[in-house]
């Protein structure tokens, strides 16, 4: 046992700083997801409480059609599918599925808070001479945000974990760095296990950001 | 009407930033498919030779403090030296090279990809740069399997989309499918998770080297023969890269990079009465 960890301090001593500029590309890759699928999943969610048929059937189809398939055959998709249409970098095809894959999710995080504010809320403020517009962005939106936000901390948790699989079309994340490290080095048992430890510090700090801001927002309450 | 607006503002809000990756994409990464044309030939990106292996087949692509290396690798910077290009060495995984070339995401694959009829179909081929002959590795304890006939109803693992493939599924019907050899080799340490890998010989002897307990079972199953794959729309730069490999043989140069790698040439081989793989 004690010679499994000495490699394994080995093998983080000689990839730290592969693996550093790694869990930047990683950062990166996710933090577009979660922009493009925050702005995507207020989109939809808006979409499908909205009074026009037309809108809710697209939202809806959107939302069925993400969420039916798989994430990675969506990657694959994007990069090697449409490629008659659109030729993107390995780096945006990931992160652009990534985040459309995001959005589908999210729409449902957004629909769930906004019709979960009291409908006396609503009608309190129509009542008092606000307009519709005025009632969502002064009185329905900033409760739904708040309810909103430990579930999209979860979402934005499972989407910096499901970077990983962008390494099937070749970007050098984390898990598509570690893959290649345990090929040059044959010790797959030690580079997955140090790659899974970035991971869970990245997942830890962004845990904690969530936190702070929970408290901050006074989401308990 | 509020609500349409607001939403209409998401809308240009979420095509703007996909114009601007778009925008950024066409800059830096994959560049345009727009025909730059370089001495005839279609390049990916201008005045680069970008050619893709899978980057976990040690000695051939890995990946060595963080910089791509390896014979595969030192290949196409030979190659790309005679074309007068710069060299882009790009990783890529084995199952879906060939899909990523036919998708112009680069210019060629070195990648140790055999030729085979079936894959000639997709891409064109140029001539072997080097051969290699395909083995049965087993664990080293292991003293059942001495034949390939003794390989029957076990189960073998192999890299998906290789060419170790079609003979393992003659020679089994338990098939265990990897993205990387060496993984595959792993586990054929771990008790009772696979009887067998078949793939390169030299990669099991360098797994050997590396600490892995395992052997290898007779002689090589055939012979092999590597090629650089290039797209079909792209004659010009095959034939290109077939005048720099045979000026490479011819100067002496390959030599050198192959006996850097394998203290051998590995195009100096005896093929007299070799079974070579279709």
């Amino acid at each position: 046992m004690p010679e499994v960890l000495v490699t394994i301090y080995e093998v983080f001593i000689r990839t730290y700083k592969g693996f550093l500029e790694a869990g930047l590309l990683t950062i990166e890759i996710t933090a577009i997801a979660v922009v493009i699928g925050t702005l995507l999943g207020l989109l939809f969610a808006l979409m499908k409480i909205s009074n026009s048929k037309i809108l809710q059937t697209i939202a809806n189809l959107y939302i069925n059609i993400i969420r039916g398939t798989p994430l990675i055959v969506q990657i694959m998709f994007l990069y090697y599918g449409i490629t008659s249409i659109i030729i993107l970098s390995n780096f945006w095809a990931g992160a652009i599925a990534l985040g459309i894959h995001n959005g589908a999710y999210i729409a449902e995080i957004f629909r769930g808070s906004i019709q979960g504010v009291d409908r006396g809320q609503r009608e309190a403020s129509l009542a008092l001479g606000m307009n519709r517009t005025q009632t969502m962005r002064r009185i329905i939106f900033p409760q739904a945000l708040r309810r909103a936000i430990p579930p999209l901390g979860n979402q934005f948790i499972i989407t910096l974990k499901d970077s990983s699989l962008v390494y099937v079309i070749g970007v050098s994340e984390l898990f598509g760095l570690a893959n290649r490290e345990a090929a040059s080095s044959f010790l797959p048992l030690e580079t997955f296990l140090v790659v899974g430890l970035y991971y869970l510090v990245l997942v830890m700090i962004f845990t904690a950001l969530l936190r702070w801001y929970e408290n901050k927002l006074d989401v308990d309450k | 009407m509020g609500k349409f607006k607001m939403m209409l503002l998401m809308l240009a809000a979420s095509v703007l930033l996909l114009a601007a990756c778009g925008k950024d994409d066409d800059g830096k990464a994959s560049g345009s498919d727009s025909g730059s044309k370089d001495a005839g030939y279609e390049l990916v990106k201008k005045g680069k030779f970008t050619y893709a292996a899978s980057g976990v087949y040690k000695p051939f692509s890995y990946e060595d403090n963080g910089k791509l290396t390896g014979f595969d690798i030192e290949i196409g910077e030979a190659i790309a030296d005679k074309l007068g290009l710069d060299p882009v060495p790009v990783t890529n995984p084995f199952e879906t090279i060939l899909q990523g070339l036919v998708a112009k995401k680069y210019d060629a694959i070195i990648g140790s990809m055999a030729y085979t009829k079936k894959r000639a179909e997709q891409a064109d081929f140029t001539e072997p740069y080097y051969y290699s002959g395909g083995m049965i590795w087993v664990s080293k304890d292991n003293e059942d399997i001495k034949t390939p006939e003794d390989l029957e109803g076990k189960k073998i693992g192999v890299v998906a989309q290789s060419t170790y493939e079609e003979p393992a599924k003659e020679l089994s019907d338990n098939i265990q499918y990897y993205s990387s050899d060496v993984v595959a080799l792993k586990d054929l340490t771990v008790e009772n998770r696979l009887d067998a890998v078949i793939t390169a010989d030299i990669v099991g002897y360098e797994a050997i080297d590396n600490g892995f307990a395992i052997k290898e079972v007779g002689k090589p199953l055939w012979v092999e023969q590597p090629s650089i794959a290039v797209r079909k729309d792209n004659k010009e730069l095959t034939e290109a890269i077939d005048k720099a490999l045979k000026e490479l043989v011819d100067e002496g140069k390959y030599k050198e990079i192959s006996e850097k790698w394998f203290d051998r040439d590995l195009l100096d081989i005896d093929l007299e009465g070799v079974e070579l793989l279709e």
